[in-house]
């Protein structure tokens, strides 16, 4: 039982790492942004390379990768996601996700298709209950709440997050009084690009790397997206936790129907909303 | 201080204005008038850079801005404030004010002594989620809002719509404060209002101007400015 | 979601005239031409394609709704037609029947659901029922679709002489099928409530305002769509002989978007333009990037990345796709003399 509240809560935790960026753009920008999930997996890669470069230093790799994956996301932001502003949404939908086939079929000519595993980087398990829980999961959990604190933080104190609380509400206020939106976004992005990176990292270790990874999570982050409220960051971090669980609950049952189950319940959800403005 | 020319705007397809001329002097009130669906909003969201012209011409002391973004003619002095009474409502009525200083390069300060001295009230509400605020105090947040900074031309939509009668004389007493100091064209519905305090009055039909009033003190009485309508 | 986009007014552009004979000629002509230069094995393999992506045309081109769950309703009919064959008997007509009827009952019900909501979230409730129809045809329902091994399933000839796993035979009839279909969706795109069901497209509220149940055009013409699809899917399975989970995977919804918006989403000659230059970047790249990557002695990528050129190209310089960039450079010399 509290094997799968703990696997639960990982895989909710990851969700949240790689929904954050998802749930802003989709929130200030009102785009559904696809080229989230190749970010995502060039990050993985990235680290892996870096990983063997770097003498299996998993501090160092993770940090490395990170680094060099901000000019990544900001050219993304700067070329294809400001150019989308104000269009309509399949357009966008389309754009973003070019840039995901790109991505991932530049990756596969880099790195090929063999799935990588990546080792624990903690490789101690604690006894719990009668069950050894790997303490590396245990991290993964407590880094997301410790994300959760920080970006609470960062909308309610920082200037630029508060511009882009006020901007999810009405960006049009908010450059009527001078302030340039664009860049704020695109800080933001950025922000998300990174965060999903991390995530990615910290999953790649309790996972393997495969070029098709970023497609899979896309799916069920747009799930969490939903769920949580359409850029509403409580929500997110709510809906990606809730769904974390009903994957690993579901998964302990009946391993197949887990995703399954996460896209009953947004269903479900959609249905359950008041039926919503257009 | 502002002339538009010949302008024509819309949305999409929509064409909305059709050659619009108009101009404000410094310090002016100007008031447009007009019914439902004559292009008032639209015309003040094209001056405000909301809505890109399809053709003509905003000048702002000799400028073009047509081509400018919002952000660049607010810099530029112009403030506009909405018709939905629409305020960071997750925000607190402070930050509304910060983001306020922020884009108009001043201090914080400074923007919230302003906006003090215009409604003491609004010190009470200081940590307050703007969204709890009653509409009348909403729209005097966006007008404190609007003159953070030093404001050349405010543009405001339906300051009154909706409002109490003691709501009303507040923002009365609120715009006519700061006459003088900062020029203005005020959409508006209550023809009391307007003819208190207008300076001068255009009128829309049909997305065009169609009469021009230079001195509202010789109207009659706000029944002689409904027959314009 | 989709209001973003600003039309208050109504800009339903007129139907285009032209005669339905002509155009039907014109595709039939298209085909064969087409089938030449390709193996005729393929030919009724593309013709389902163009059906399918016709479907979506009328759902996303014509009323403005982008799901990503259509292939659910290629899958059904796929699956309805496979499953008659196998546990019911070898009529390929009645499997035809059965394919379409079953997925039609399901859009019908689901249409009822998912037209509820709009945007972003109509375009992913659907993928996530398209997802959950996948699962169900691995897993639970295994026992009776053989999960990912597929199933494999024999018609009967149709109306007796017709077989459909004849390369010939297969082709003229998925072809007489995508003309059938075609006919019938001009005729109703050009109709009092084709025209409705654009204005919908434009702007929901206006059409509300004027009076009209738009919920209900909305259910008709998504029943319509799916249903469509279906009649593809199944004619799928009579011609393949074999259905496997893939015929109803998400992943397949690209492919059909994708089609309809390098043609040019909203006209039908568009959709079916996009889709054989899909089909083209799909099937050709893969095998000709090899052989050109030998000859320059260069490593070259992948077809999926020259699609995802192509889209941002679409997206950023080429808007209307391929039929509705030509119509636009068309129509502009001839506006300047109405107005010279």
């Amino acid at each position: 039982m509290i094997q799968t509240v703990v696997y639960g809560l990982t895989i909710g935790a990851i969700l949240y790492f790689f929904s954050v960026g998802l749930a802003l753009t989709f929130g200030t920008m009102h785009i559904i942004n696809f080229a989230h999930g190749m970010v995502y997996t060039l990050g993985v890669y990235l680290f892996i390379t870096f990983l063997q470069a770097f003498g299996q230093s998993f501090p160092a790799a993770l940090a490395a990768s990170l680094l060099a994956m901000l000019p990544v996301a900001w050219v993304i932001e700067r070329f294809v996601i400001r150019r989308l502003y104000g269009e309509s949404l399949d357009y966008a939908i389309i754009a973003t996700y070019g840039v995901l086939l790109i991505g991932t079929d530049a990756i596969k000519m880099v790195w090929g298709t063999t799935p990588y595993p990546v080792n624990d980087p903690i490789g101690v398990a604690v006894p719990l209950a009668g069950m050894d829980l790997p303490l590396y999961r245990i991290a993964i959990v407590l880094s997301a709440f410790a994300l959760y604190v920080a970006l609470r933080a960062f909308f309610r104190r920082s200037l630029v997050g508060r511009v882009v609380v006020a901007a999810l509400e009405d960006a049009d206020g908010v450059r009527c009084l001078g302030i340039d939106v664009n860049r704020h976004f695109s800080i933001v992005f950025v922000l998300g690009s990174a965060l999903a990176v991390l995530g990615g990292i910290l999953y790649a270790p309790i996972s393997t790397a495969d070029p098709y990874m970023g497609f899979h999570i896309l799916l069920l982050a747009f799930a969490v997206v939903i769920v949580g409220g359409m850029g509403n960051l409580n929500g997110t971090f709510l809906a990606a936790l809730a769904l974390g669980m009903v994957m690993a609950v579901t998964g302990r049952y009946w391993s197949q129907a887990a995703n399954a189950m996460v896209f009953a319940v947004m269903a479900l959800v959609i249905l359950l909303r008041p039926r919503e403005a257009h | 201080m502002l002339e538009v020319a010949r302008l024509d705007a819309g949305y999409g397809p929509a064409r909305v204005l059709h050659d619009v001329r108009l101009a404000v002097r410094p310090g002016e009130m100007v008031f447009v008038v007009g019914r439902n669906g004559a292009g008032k909003t639209t015309l003040l969201k094209t001056i405000a850079g909301l809505l890109p012209p399809t053709a003509g011409e905003i000048r702002f002391e000799g400028r073009l801005v047509a081509g400018l973004p919002p952000e660049r003619r607010a810099r530029m002095g112009f403030r506009y404030v909405n018709q939905e009474k629409r305020v960071f409502s997750r925000l607190s009525v402070r930050s509304n004010i910060e983001l306020a200083a922020r884009g108009a390069g001043v201090s914080f300060e400074s923007a919230w002594s302003r906006a003090v001295a215009l409604y003491p009230k609004l010190d009470e509400f200081r940590e307050l989620p703007a969204g709890r605020l009653s509409g009348g105090q909403r729209e005097i947040l966006l007008i404190g809002r609007a003159l953070a900074g030093q404001p050349r031309l405010l543009l405001i939509d339906e300051p009154t719509e909706g409002l109490a009668a003691i709501v009303i004389e507040d923002i009365l007493r609120i715009l006519e404060c700061m006459r003088q100091s900062v020029s203005a064209i005020i959409v508006e519905q209550n023809l009391t209002v307007v003819r208190r305090l207008a300076d001068r009055i255009y009128v829309m039909k049909e997305g065009r101007i169609v009469h021009e009033i230079a001195d509202p003190r010789q109207l009659a009485g706000s029944e002689q400015l409904e027959c314009f309508l | 979601m989709n209001s973003r986009a600003p039309c208050p007014g109504f800009s339903v552009p007129p139907a285009p005239r032209g005669g339905l004979v002509g155009e039907l000629a014109l595709i039939a002509a298209g085909l064969v031409l087409l089938s030449f230069v390709i193996r005729i094995h393929w030919m009724a393999d593309f013709a389902v394609f163009f059906i399918l992506v016709l479907s979506f045309d009328l759902l996303y081109g014509y009323m403005g709704h982008l799901s990503f769950g259509h292939m659910l309703y290629f899958g059904a009919g796929a699956y309805g037609a496979a499953l008659w064959l196998v546990y019911g008997n070898a009529s390929a007509l009645l499997a035809l029947g059965v394919g379409i009827a079953a997925a039609a009952g399901m859009a019908a019900i689901l249409g009822g659901i998912v037209l509820r909501t709009h945007g972003a979230s109509f375009a992913l409730i659907n993928m996530a029922f398209n997802e959950i129809g996948h699962f169900l045809v691995q897993s639970p329902l295994a026992a009776y679709t053989l999960g990912e091994d597929g199933l494999s399933c024999t018609a009967d000839p149709l109306f007796g002489f017709i077989s459909l796993y004849e390369d010939r035979w297969a082709f003229a009839f998925s072809a007489a099928v995508l003309l059938a279909v075609f006919a019938l969706l001009r005729v109703l795109t050009r109709s009092p409530f084709g025209l409705l069901v654009r204005s919908i497209r434009e702007n929901e509220s206006r059409v509300q305002f004027l009076g009209y149940d738009t919920f209900r055009f909305k259910w008709i013409t998504f029943v319509i769509a799916s249903t469509i699809a279906a009649l593809a899917g199944a004619l799928f399975t009579l011609i393949q002989g074999f259905v496997s989970p893939r015929v109803i995977s998400p992943f397949g919804n690209v492919d059909v978007i994708f089609a309809v918006l390098i043609g040019g989403a909203g006209y039908l000659g568009g959709a079916l333009i996009g889709a054989a230059v899909f089909l083209a970047i799909k099937n050709f790249l893969p095998v000709m990037i090899p052989e050109l990557s030998r000859w320059l002695e260069v490593k070259l990528p992948q077809w999926e990345l020259w699609l995802g050129i192509v889209l941002l190209v679409i997206v950023f310089s080429l808007r209307g796709g391929i039929v509705g960039t030509l119509r636009a450079r068309l129509r502009k010399p001839r506006a300047v003399e109405a107005g010279a």
